[in-house]
């Protein structure tokens, strides 16, 4: 960050030129280039073709997907489940960082909050696009109505939207929060139609000390409330199928299991979106391997714990050959061998190894194998969690086999299509750094001479009472 | 009085003939999906006839077993619908209502019978076939679960008659599509709540069991055994 | 609406001392504040004597919030008494998740708006005291003074200690 050598006992902050920090760190905000233009356009493109597929979907019926009886679930779950898991990224980087402070957090708060929120978004939608008359959704409203009939809160459907809900507001919440002085500071930068955006948006938010008090606290009790949300919406999500008297479904191991893939899929998410926002908005010296190689570290020991839970499942069943369960299990060998083998290959055998490389782990475009490795994994496990054990239930005479068509293909394109819209749209109005995070970082950053080295050093303060010394 | 109903399927009768699913499909305007969405397991019968092979030919042998709705005592479609679309009635009844259903399908993955059915397109009867149609029950539209009700509009039908003339209703009064129809007279319909009913005393059968009882839905469709014997 | 004293500082050396300065001065608590893009520790520059009160709120809002669940769960099933699944009309363990959701929800939005109005947002006061400045690296010292005299040795303990652009605006704190 400074061009000159680093005086030791003077907090890095000091040495920085801000205003040049400033304008790399906004570039995203500030430079707009042809390629921008041009991927909202593509996703914007798709995204439309999504949206007519589906109202397609809606006015023709739900046939012109490749579900059947009885598989009445089949890609539109699984995405489902995907993307909510994908949804933990922000919730474990951004929450769990900030209150163990880690050191190293402040470049990827921002990333990962904003892909929170909107794989959420993305996620929340589809709970409405799978319906099979998803006009008459508001029937899960409680309000009162002529129908004299409220929703069934027994339903594992209506804990779903209960529990997305309070995700997507408080992730939101999180990110808008946690935005507030950047977008203070955008404010007092800017000029225009842009000055009035930001000062409406930062909500005169100034700067003082006791504006910054409160601040930590409100964003410290933000970080804490969304842990145990974020952990019950997926537990949520998973019981939709542990509450079912389906085989292969109906295991109680499915809500530590679901989280635990969650951050595994959401971390990886977030290493790749790190690794855009670096390469397209010139971040290298913000983003550098060390965050790479610690979100490597998660990822690798997320690695661990997603093989440790799916063994355990699998040998349950395998140890006790229950026959229902069985045979769905023996699917595996069958129809779905290139599911699950995918699936095991992108989710253990590929990253491991590779994470464990110190040499991986620390160049950007090394990591991005196992990355995308588990991205394609985990939606291959979420695929096999759904299809066969409906394909191969209860009762042999009515198994069949469930392929998805165009329109589905369609359909969640333009979901994923939406989420990059989002993302790209965030990065240009907003902040996409956490500025004030980084900023702060270097305030507390000295470069410290011990003996014959200089270490940086960085002032944590743990309570009121000892700063005020 | 309160009515229990319930349905007994003696298996040693049962040809496989599949009377039973077309008079069903008659009687309650389901569509004929056509040969390509049955092709793509998109069937709409109410009551199907599995059919399962025993032994090697050339003495295999088949098995038919009909199923419809089980009308479970506990029934756990009922408890996933979000809307209420499925709820018990105080007939015992898992009722459907089609103008509720959201088609969340969650109901359909929940039955291990596997015996509700998904209106996967809006099916039309094209003239003179619309003439078919019963106008004691409505043509779903697409995006709604479906299943068999025990013939509930004919229930309806014999309790206005019941208490039009004042009296209770009699044994053997009810008879659900498929009931009547059945050429060996495999299916029986009745009241257990009537301690003097046919069905009441069909069930003593000591050969009487229910499917997949193990998974505690408490089924109102009991069958009874297949014996097996020269010549069976 | 009252004159307050800013001085803009190049580091918290130089604004702490100018503070330790006007500390002789015994305004009133809560006079002197700084301005500054990074929260400084408390008591490095100044100190903030009001507590910060509401995270009682945010507790009070999670009890809100779980009475809401709880109310709406019964509410549900009272109203509407439909047996599903053989289950009692009064489930209680998907009462217990809808009320823990609508707890976090309550708990949630108390953070949002108590800490949003602790914190001044939304407030829009039409002359608050603000240098966009602090932005380059500066922190602005303001204190809230009564009165000529005052104002002038304020000023002048600011100027003292280093600070450039030493003004008297007339504003909120």
């Amino acid at each position: 960050m400074n061009p000159e050598a680093p005086r030791a006992g003077v907090d890095l902050l000091a040495q920085t030129d801000e205003a040049a920090m400033f304008e790399r760190l906004s570039r995203s905000n500030l430079v707009t280039t042809w390629r921008w233009y041009l991927g909202v356009a593509a996703a914007g493109a798709v995204l439309l073709w999504g949206l007519i597929v589906f109202l397609y979907m809606a006015m023709v019926g739900m046939g012109v997907t490749g579900y059947n009886k009885p598989v009445f679930w089949g890609l539109y779950e699984a995405s489902l489940v995907f993307w909510i898991g994908l949804s933990h990224s922000g919730t474990l980087i951004s929450a769990i960082l900030r209150l163990t402070h880690a050191t190293w957090r402040a470049p990827v708060l921002r990333g990962a909050e904003a892909m929170t929120a909107f794989t959420l978004m993305v996620g929340g939608l589809i709970p409405i696009l799978h319906l099979g008359r998803n006009w008459r959704v508001y029937y899960a409203l409680p309000y009162p109505s002529s129908r004299e009939l409220w929703p069934n809160m027994r339903s594992p459907l209506m804990w779903d939207a209960m529990a997305i809900t309070t995700y997507l507001i408080g992730s939101l919440t999180f990110l808008y929060v946690g935005m507030i002085p950047d977008l203070a500071l955008l404010r007092d930068k800017s000029a225009g139609w842009r000055r009035k955006f930001y000062s409406a948006l930062s909500l005169g938010f100034r700067g003082t000390h006791a504006q910054w008090r409160r601040y930590h606290v409100a964003s410290t009790l933000f970080a804490i409330l969304i842990i145990p949300i974020a952990v019950s919406v997926h537990s949520i999500v998973s019981w939709d199928f542990a509450m079912a008297k389906v085989p292969g479904w109906h295991s109680t191991i499915f809500a530590p299991y679901f989280v635990v893939g969650a951050i595994f899929s959401g971390i990886a998410g977030v290493v790749i979106v790190m690794a855009i926002l670096r390469k397209a908005f010139r971040l290298e010296s913000v983003l550098t391997p060390l965050h790479f190689d610690n979100l490597g570290k998660l990822l690798c020991t997320m690695t661990l714990l997603w093989g440790y839970f799916y063994f355990t499942e699998f040998l349950t069943v395998w140890y006790n050959r229950n026959p229902e369960e069985w045979e769905v299990f023996s699917s595996y060998a069958g129809p779905y061998l290139p599911l699950f083998l995918t699936m095991i290959v992108c989710n253990f055998v590929i990253p491991f190894p590779m994470l464990c490389l110190k040499r991986v782990r620390r160049s950007v475009s090394l990591i991005l194998v196992p990355a995308c490795s588990i991205v394609i994994g985990m939606y291959a496990e979420r695929l096999l969690i759904v299809i066969p054990s409906l394909a191969r239930r209860n009762d042999p005479f009515i198994w069949a086999n469930y392929f998805p068509t165009w329109v589905e293909f369609s359909v969640m394109a333009g979901a994923a299509a939406m989420f990059v819209l989002l993302y790209m749209l965030f990065a240009k109005f907003f902040p996409i750094m956490a500025i004030s995070d980084i900023k702060e970082h270097l305030f507390h950053t000295t470069d410290r001479t011990i003996g014959g080295s200089t270490v940086g050093s960085i002032a944590q303060v743990e309570g009121e009472e000892e700063a005020r010394a | 009085m309160k009515h229990t109903w319930a349905m007994a399927i003696d298996l040693d009768r049962c040809t496989g003939c599949g009377a039973c699913v077309v008079a069903c499909n008659a009687e309650n305007n389901i569509p004929t999906v056509g040969e390509a969405e049955a092709g793509k397991r998109r069937l709409m019968h109410w009551i199907r006839v599995n059919r399962y092979w025993e032994g090697e030919f050339p003495e295999a042998q088949a098995i038919y077993l009909p199923i419809p709705c089980m009308q479970c005592e506990r029934a756990p479609c009922e408890l996933v619908c979000p809307v209420y679309a499925t709820y018990h009635n105080e007939d015992g009844l898992n009722a459907m209502v089609y103008n509720r259903c959201i088609g969340t399908r969650y109901c359909a993955n929940n039955c291990p019978y596997s015996v509700r059915v998904f209106n996967w397109y809006d099916y039309k009867w094209e003239k003179p076939l619309d003439e078919q149609l019963s106008p004691d029950l409505t043509v779903r539209s697409r995006g709604v679960m479906e299943k068999c009700t025990f013939c509930i509009q004919r229930i309806r039908r014999a309790k206005e008659a019941a208490a039009e003339e004042g009296r209770e209703i009699r044994d053997g009064e009810v008879v659900p599509a498929c009931v009547q129809t059945c050429p060996p007279g495999a299916l029986l319909f009745g009241d257990l709540a009537d301690p003097h009913s046919e069905i009441t005393r069909k069930l003593k059968d000591p050969r009487r069991f229910r499917l997949m009882e193990h998974l505690g839905t408490e089924p109102r469709v009991v069958y009874l055994k297949r014996q097996k014997g020269a010549g069976r | 609406m009252s004159t307050v004293i800013v001085g803009l500082f190049d580091g918290v050396e130089t604004a702490a001392r100018a503070a330790q300065a006007l500390r002789g001065l015994s305004l009133p608590a809560g006079s002197v504040t700084t301005i500054s893009a990074v929260p400084l520790p408390d008591g490095a520059v100044v100190t903030d004597p009001a507590p910060v009160r509401f995270p009682q709120i945010v507790i009070a809002g999670w009890f809100v919030g779980a009475a809401a669940g709880l109310g709406l769960t019964l509410a549900t099933y009272l109203l509407y008494p439909l047996v599903t699944g053989g289950k009692t009309i009064v489930s209680v363990p998907p009462t217990l998740i809808i009320t823990y959701e609508v707890a976090m929800l309550g708990a949630l939005l108390g953070t949002l708006f108590a800490g949003g109005r602790e914190m001044g947002l939304l407030r829009f006061p039409p002359k608050a005291i603000h240098d966009p400045r602090i932005h380059d690296g500066k922190i602005a010292l303001c204190a809230r003074v009564e009165g000529d005299e005052q104002a002038g040795r304020a000023m002048d303990a600011m100027k003292a200690a280093g600070g450039t652009d030493v003004r008297a605006e007339e504003g909120e704190l």
